[in-house]
């Protein structure tokens, strides 16, 4: 798997040179596949970007959604594979209650949001609520399991027999748990990333921020740390950036978690990133 | 503490844990198997032990220590159990009925409901408070 970072900040876009080092764009992580599958996970506006350079170069994308939080999808209609006809674009999600995912999705991709019908789009687009079980996708396989976050949202873990990529982008582990003590059966989303390679994990806000934050679904440095920790990861990537967070302060909070952490390799996502899995 | 672990609780559970661990009201979580998960201080105080202590309480094992029973101590028939109601129908419950506690018959009033979530449902909250005794 080859993995590339296009969208690294959480709830809303930063332009501006306050976002120039770590990238103002929100969720969107690429994963090639051996086979040359391209699996997007989210579809925050960094997909955008990523749909530049894919047009004219594939022919079937699938497009991993933890949750329908605009962050999360705003990017979708943007994606210009999903405006070529030869395009297949297969979009996985949470399952729901009531309304299957591409009606959810329509209330985004219509009138008055959005001057395209979700039944004009001119590739050919599927949407899937995600198996209970594992997947397969280009020889990787997928799993997907609800996590701690408002609303039904998932985090995914693909796995090759070379390495795992977990992604947590929002998630809160630490409400009401304490997670140096709980049994890892109880930690949400222990098991999508234990011993992953790669884990890629909320921090949206600094410890001192949290309080004012909690229950937000979103998880401070701490928290993200813990959780890492005892998932035994062996490289983190922190994730889902406050849109508050200038170059500085980022800076910092990296600083912060690299001195506090010594059970595996963690640094503060960064928009282009690229990493190699399949070594 | 061993960090092994193949899965996790389904979410609806874990959340329902963090609930359950805060409120002074007698509450335990039950699987879907009808295994008792998770029980709070308050529920301690009738089952006799924490669950830090004891922790998992199999349906078979919880069942022939506390009952539940009526008031002459026959176990009652599983269809009428309020917690039948949430894990098999998927609906809430409420029930009045005895257990075993404290040497003897304890009357109390259960509440059950159902945790379904998103991917199903997966187990139930089941809240109780012993009967006043006629004077």
């Amino acid at each position: 798997m080859q993995v590339k970072l296009w969208g690294v900040r959480g709830s809303i876009p930063v332009p501006g040179p306050d976002a120039a080092g770590y990238g103002g764009n929100t969720s969107c992580v690429e994963v090639t596949t051996g086979d040359g599958c391209e699996l997007i996970l989210d579809a925050g506006s960094g997909i955008r970007a990523l749909g530049a350079v894919l047009e004219g170069r594939c022919r079937h994308v699938h497009i991993l959604l933890t949750h329908l939080h605009l962050d999360h999808i705003q990017g979708l209609t943007f994606f210009a594979p999903i405006f070529d006809p030869a395009v297949e674009v297969t979009v996985w999600g949470p399952p729901a209650a009531g309304e299957g995912l591409r009606e959810r999705l329509a209330r985004f991709i219509s009138n008055p949001i959005f001057p395209v019908e979700i039944r004009d789009l001119p590739a050919r687009v599927t949407f899937e609520t995600v198996p209970s079980g594992p997947w397969e996708v280009g020889g990787v396989e997928v799993r997907a399991a609800p996590v701690a976050h408002r609303g039904v949202t998932l985090g995914y873990r693909l796995e090759t027999d070379r390495a795992s990529l977990a992604y947590l982008p929002d998630h809160e582990p630490g409400l009401g748990e304490d997670l140096d003590k709980a049994d890892p059966e109880w930690i949400s989303g222990h098991s999508l990333a234990a011993d992953a390679s790669v884990l890629i994990h909320d921090c949206q806000y600094a410890d001192p921020e949290y309080p004012k934050h909690c229950g937000f679904g979103h998880s401070r440095v701490t928290d993200a740390l813990t959780f890492a920790r005892r998932a035994r990861a062996e490289r983190t990537l922190l994730f889902h950036h406050d849109p508050g967070h200038d170059e500085a302060t980022l800076d910092a909070l990296g600083e912060q978690a690299a001195s506090e952490y010594d059970a595996g390799a963690v640094e503060m996502a960064r928009e282009g990133l690229a990493i190699d899995l399949a070594r | 503490m061993d960090d092994a672990s193949d899965t996790d609780r389904p979410v609806e559970l874990i959340l329902a844990r963090n609930l359950v661990s805060i409120i002074s009201l007698a509450a335990v979580l039950v699987d879907i198997e009808g295994a008792l998960v998770y029980y709070n201080e308050a529920a301690a105080e009738v089952i006799g032990s924490r669950f830090e202590d004891r922790g998992l309480i199999p349906r078979a094992e919880w069942s022939v220590e506390m009952g539940p029973v009526d008031g002459e101590g026959t176990p009652i028939p599983i269809d009428d159990l309020p917690l039948t109601a949430a894990l098999r129908d998927g609906r809430p419950g409420y029930g009045q009925f005895f257990i075993r506690a404290e040497g003897g018959l304890m009357e109390i009033s259960v509440g059950t409901l159902p945790l379904v979530g998103a991917t199903g449902n997966h187990g139930a909250l089941v809240v109780f408070w012993p009967v006043p005794k006629e004077s």
